[in-house]
């Protein structure tokens, strides 16, 4: 099928895209067009103006900041994060992730800023943004703002972006512990993911504290508080077992929906499955390291 | 170079044409209206505003060309479109013919349809109820049309086929047994996805008719065309160039009355390209319920078994009656069982119509009995493995009165699946192991024609109806002529398919292409060689004995005489060509041809699988799968016809699913709909193919192709149940069913 008729503008500054996307009419950003140009062509999104991020430079630079925190450009895409030397450095667990989202064609033009955009539950990239406590900075007419991960998905295919704000980077302070993510997929998108981040002080041998997020089951991540909770001050070699003793207990809070990739129980098993794995693995990750 | 696949050049190289590439001068664009209802009478059609657009030049509705009446294969169920009622969802109601695709697209937004919803009957057990909505009120069967005989109709209900056999006596053999066990298994709808969804463009020009088609079947084609538009056969011509992908999915006829439907309308040429998720809409595996039940004696042979196939035909029969029939042949198997009662039905219900899909009712039949067969084993304490050589009919011998004699041995074909997995020793604890095997009767009809040239320089062109899908069939029908007049493949040219040029051939599906298709070629390189032959013996006045072909010309025995020589010196001038022509019927071959099947499909295939206890996920990271062939004509081309066939069988037993719910398509589109990648194939894969040079086609071959999508899901649950315990007994063999399976047994 095709799309219904439409414009088509490049842009090559910020203040160029957003004007354009707030002028009269329904504009969108078109970054990748992976999500965008199937949901034209299946007609369930209508716009009368697509314009093209593409074009404008300095938003695929990926660095490590001065504040010690990593930056990653809204526009880069999963194939550029999986290979780039700075975050298989200090988050390799993200590279990995990107590594494996979709099928080769969607990552090699599919961005990160797409993908958060988008806002699909079944999404990877969300759920380790969320435990790596990242912020989301939009630039609009009035200037930017940030948004935390967390908060930054409304609902199902929503989120709290203005039409006419533009993504234009992603900010995480540096990790000083384990990062572990894993997911389950039977098909193209993750049924059920899971992200977990340790903060350490160097050397140390307990868990300062933790954030974990399961995602893919209600329409955002969603975090684990009990799990947070026990893992905080812990030592490492107790955290498996700890994990264990309030796992059935933070699974149930969690929001499950049920739909094409599981029914509602067994997709919160599958998560504490994942929770568990995560732990073993960044239980052997501070083993090595220390 | 010389022996590459002139197709895979032209592939590789982008050069290849499909429909899509075509242009045919002043053509226009259809898109098709689809209906959104299950099954709903068409109230009211309105199509004035999409009429109106620029660039819109027609919108054809049903009471267009209603007064052409239905059309079928095998049941005369189909209107060319939906006339006053739609029977299930994505039924087409309009299309709208424009200057361009874009133009089409957007006015078909604009035409409105009324519709009042009709009770349905989604599924085959609502389809069987009392008091089911009748889907269709009366059944017209075409006797011979297609395939030799017809339906069987249950008046005044949705069963449009019911096939029987029954052989010696079951009930008394049940009475007399040690044991009998009953399993009852599902098989879902199932997608063929090929790559090149259906596309075509017809072009009516008065009272002749031109289409351009994705084809399998293009004379079924040509046929239904020329009775339903009232033409005659020579003036319906079928182009099919090549084909991006099949697997039944594009026999018989399919969109073609519809696009024909439209050109007629406006009396130019018009194209339909659909999308997958259109394709999706447009025909599928046919879902099965199955029951089946095995006696067996102290020993452990098998006494008797008796089966009872339901089968959902959804919304128009297409040839889901044959479908059905040859889903209780396959149930049998490669076993010798005195007793059997075979019934199988096909239904209609509210959904996507059935069609034929590689290995018609194979899989259906083979994933119920090579499961229930593990379980026998089980019940009565033999290995499995043990349990299958006991009971195989041997070379030779009839798995029942009807069918040809078994002409290969299933043991060897066991023993070799089994040897492939020898180097590893025996699985380890967390690996499993499980088999199965299968043989098919394919309806591999024996009518085929084909024309071979030579010409005075020694090129050669081979014509034939069978279509190039990227099987492989025209280097094949190249290298049987090539071989045939002892001349280089590099020679030889399969003309692409098109009717007015190449002689009729039944069509290509059924694995009988290389065998039927491969005999008539050779019969026609033989009468061309006979020509030629004669030339010398007319010209030079020579013994024929004397004389054989040789690259580039005959040889006498003292000297070579080159094509041009001859022709020059016969014809007087330096041109010309002969025309050698084969035909291959039932009587062909002192009849031996006709007896059903004209060889057997076989395969074995054995799965080593590991699972994720926690999360359910099975993991096959090896797989072996042989399959008797007879003779191997194109070594790469078979071996991918069987890794593409498995390949597929690992669709259907871990991914694949049409789902619907109350009539309402779940997931008909590309994201949606699972199919594994070349990362979900097993790493290890050995495909082994068997050659004794005992076939009945050329050298020695047998048909192949479909055989190895058969064992691969009964394969891979045995495996489960050898390891775990635990039946799977509806597919696919989703991570979660297996997980729940797992709990229940704890
Ligand atoms: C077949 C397939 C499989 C997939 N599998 C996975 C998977 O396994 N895991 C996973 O996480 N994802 C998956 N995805 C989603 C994939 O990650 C996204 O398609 C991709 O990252 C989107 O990026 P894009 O640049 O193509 O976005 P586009 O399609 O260009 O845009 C998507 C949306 O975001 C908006 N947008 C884009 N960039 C910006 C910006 N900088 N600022 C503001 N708005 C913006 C657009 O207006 C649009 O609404 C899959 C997608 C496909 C098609």
């Amino acid at each position: 099928m095709l799309p219904t008729p439409f414009e088509f503008e490049r842009a090559s500054t910020i203040a160029d895209a957003v004007s354009a996307v707030g002028q009269e009419g329904d504009g969108m950003f078109y970054s990748g067009g992976t999500e965008l140009l199937l949901a034209m062509k299946m007609r369930v999104i209508h716009t009368e103006r697509l314009v093209d991020i593409k074009g404008i430079p300095g938003l695929d630079r990926i660095v490590l900041n001065d504040a010690n925190e990593l930056e990653i450009g809204s526009r880069c895409t999963h194939m550029k994060i999986a290979g780039d030397s700075v975050i298989r450095e200090h988050v390799p667990a993200l590279a990995s992730l990107c590594a494996n989202v979709a099928n080769v064609r969607v990552r090699s033009v599919g961005t990160i800023g797409g993908n958060l955009c988008f806002g699909e539950p079944h999404a990877d990239p969300p759920t380790l943004l969320g435990a790596l406590d990242a912020r989301l900075v939009l630039q609009g007419p009035n200037g930017t703002r940030s948004v935390h991960a967390d908060d930054f998905i409304r609902s199902e295919l929503e989120t709290v972006r203005e039409p006419d704000e533009l993504m234009i980077v992603i900010i995480f302070p540096r990790p000083t512990g384990p990062i572990t993510y894993r997911r389950f997929k039977h098909g193209e998108r993750p049924s059920v993911n899971v992200g977990m981040v340790w903060s350490m002080e160097a050397g140390a041998h307990s868990i300062k504290s933790a954030r974990v997020r399961v995602g893919a089951l209600g329409s955002r991540p969603q975090p684990l508080k009990a799990v947070e909770g026990v893992l905080k001050g812990l030592p490492v070699h107790d955290a498996h077992r700890a994990i264990q003793s309030v796992l059935a207990q933070a699974l149930d809070e969690l929001d499950v929906n049920e739909d094409r990739h599981g029914s509602a129980d067994y997709k919160r098993h599958l998560a504490g499955v994942l929770l568990l794995r995560n732990a073993e693995e960044a239980v052997a990750m501070r083993g090595r390291a220390t | 170079m010389s022996s590459v696949r002139p197709d895979l050049i032209e592939k590789v190289t982008g050069r290849a044409e499909y429909i899509t590439d075509l242009t045919v001068p002043d053509m226009l664009h259809g898109f098709v209206v689809r209906s959104p209802a299950v099954h709903a009478r068409i109230a009211s059609i309105d199509t004035s505003a999409a009429r109106s657009m620029d660039g819109v030049v027609d919108v054809l509705i049903g009471e267009d060309v209603a007064s052409f009446g239905c059309w079928g294969v095998v049941l005369k169920d189909r209107p060319i479109i939906a006339i006053d009622r739609v029977r299930y969802v994505g039924e087409p109601v309009a299309i709208v013919i424009a200057e361009t695709i874009e133009i089409a697209e957007n006015a078909a937004e604009r035409v409105d349809v009324g519709y009042e919803e009709l009770p349905r009957a989604a599924t085959i057990q609502k389809a069987m109820a009392d008091g089911a909505p009748l889907i269709h009120e009366h059944h017209e069967n075409l006797q011979d049309f297609y395939f030799k005989g017809g339906a069987k109709p249950t008046q005044g209900s949705n069963i449009f086929h019911t096939y029987r056999n029954n052989v010696g006596d079951v009930d008394a053999a049940e009475a007399a047994a040690a044991y009998v066990h009953e399993d009852h298994f599902t098989f879902p709808a199932i997608s063929h996805f090929a790559m090149e969804p259906h596309a075509v463009i017809a072009d009516f020009k008065g009272d002749s008719l031109t289409v351009w088609a994705g084809a399998q079947t293009p004379t079924a084609v040509q046929k239904v065309l020329s009775r339903l538009f009232g033409l005659q056969l020579a003036k319906v011509r079928v182009i099919v160039p090549f084909v991006g992908g099949g697997f039944g999915g594009k026999a018989s006829v399919k969109i073609e009355p519809l696009v024909a439907g439209a050109s007629w309308k406006v009396q130019r040429p018009v194209r339909v390209a659909q999308s997958i998720s259109d394709s999706m809409l447009t025909c599928r595996r046919l879902g099965a319920e199955v029951t089946i039940r095995t006696a067996v004696d102290a020993k452990g042979r098998i006494l008797a078994k008796s089966a009872k196939l339901l089968l959902d035909g959804g919304a128009y029969s297409d040839t889901g009656s044959a479908v059905a029939t040859k889903s209780a042949n396959r149930i049998i198997g490669p076993y010798a069982v005195p007793n059997l009662r075979l019934e199988a039905s096909a239904i209609y219900t509210n959904t996507v119509p059935g069609a034929a899909f590689r290995s018609i009712g194979g899989p259906q039949a083979v994933w119920a009995k090579e499961s229930h067969m593990d379980n026998v084993a089980a019940a009565i304490g033999m290995d499995p493995a043990e349990f299958r050589l006991k009971n195989l009919a041997a070379r030779g011998e009839r798995t029942r009165p009807d069918l040809r004699a078994l002409d290969m041995d299933m043991s060897e074909l066991m023993g070799r699946v089994t040897q492939s997995f020898a180097s590893e020793s025996q699985a380890s604890n967390r690996r499993s192991r499980g088999m199965a095997v299968a043989a098919t009767d394919p309806a591999n009809t024996p009518i085929a024609n084909a024309i071979v040239r030579l010409k005075i320089d020694g090129s050669i062109l081979v014509s034939v109806s069978s279509i190039e899908v990227g099987q492989g069939a025209h280097a094949t029908m190249a290298r049987i002529a090539a071989q045939t007049l002892k001349q280089p493949f590099s020679a030889v040219s399969t003309l692409r398919t098109d009717t007015a040029v190449a002689p009729y051939d039944w069509g290509t599906g059924a694995s009988r292409s290389t065998v039927v298709v491969g005999l008539s070629v050779e019969n026609a390189a033989l009468d061309a060689a006979d020509q030629i032959l004669d030339m010398v013996v007319d010209v030079w006045e020579l013994p024929k004995e004397s004389l054989s072909l040789v690259e580039g010309g005959v040889s006498t025995g003292s000297e070579v005489l080159t094509f041009h020589q001859i022709f020059h010196r016969t014809l007087g001038v330096d041109s010309g060509e002969v025309v050698g022509r084969g035909a291959i019927t039932p009587r062909s071959k002192k009849g031996a041809l006709a007896e059903s099947p004209l060889f057997w499909e076989t395969s074995a295939g054995l799965a080593e699988i590991v699972v994720d206890e926690d999360t359910g996920e099975i993991h096959v990271p090896r797989y072996a799968s042989a399959a008797d062939v007879g003779r191997v004509i194109d070594r790469v081309a078979a071996e991918g016809q069987d890794e593409g066939a498995a390949a597929m069988g690992f669709g259907h037993a871990l991914y694949e699913q049409l789902e619907f719910e109350d009539g309402q398509p779940v997931n008909a589109t590309p994201i949606d709909y699972t199919i594994p990648r070349i990362s979900d194939v097993p790493p290890v894969f050995d495909t082994i193919l068997v050659e004794n040079g005992d076939g009945p086609g050329p050298g020695g071959a047998k048909g192949m192709g479909e055989g190895a999508i058969l064992p691969v899901a009964p394969a891979i649950a045995n495996a489960l149940f050898s390891a775990y315990g635990i039946r799977i007994t509806d597919l696919p063999m989703t991570p979660e069913k297996v997980w729940r399976a797992l709990q229940k047994r704890k």
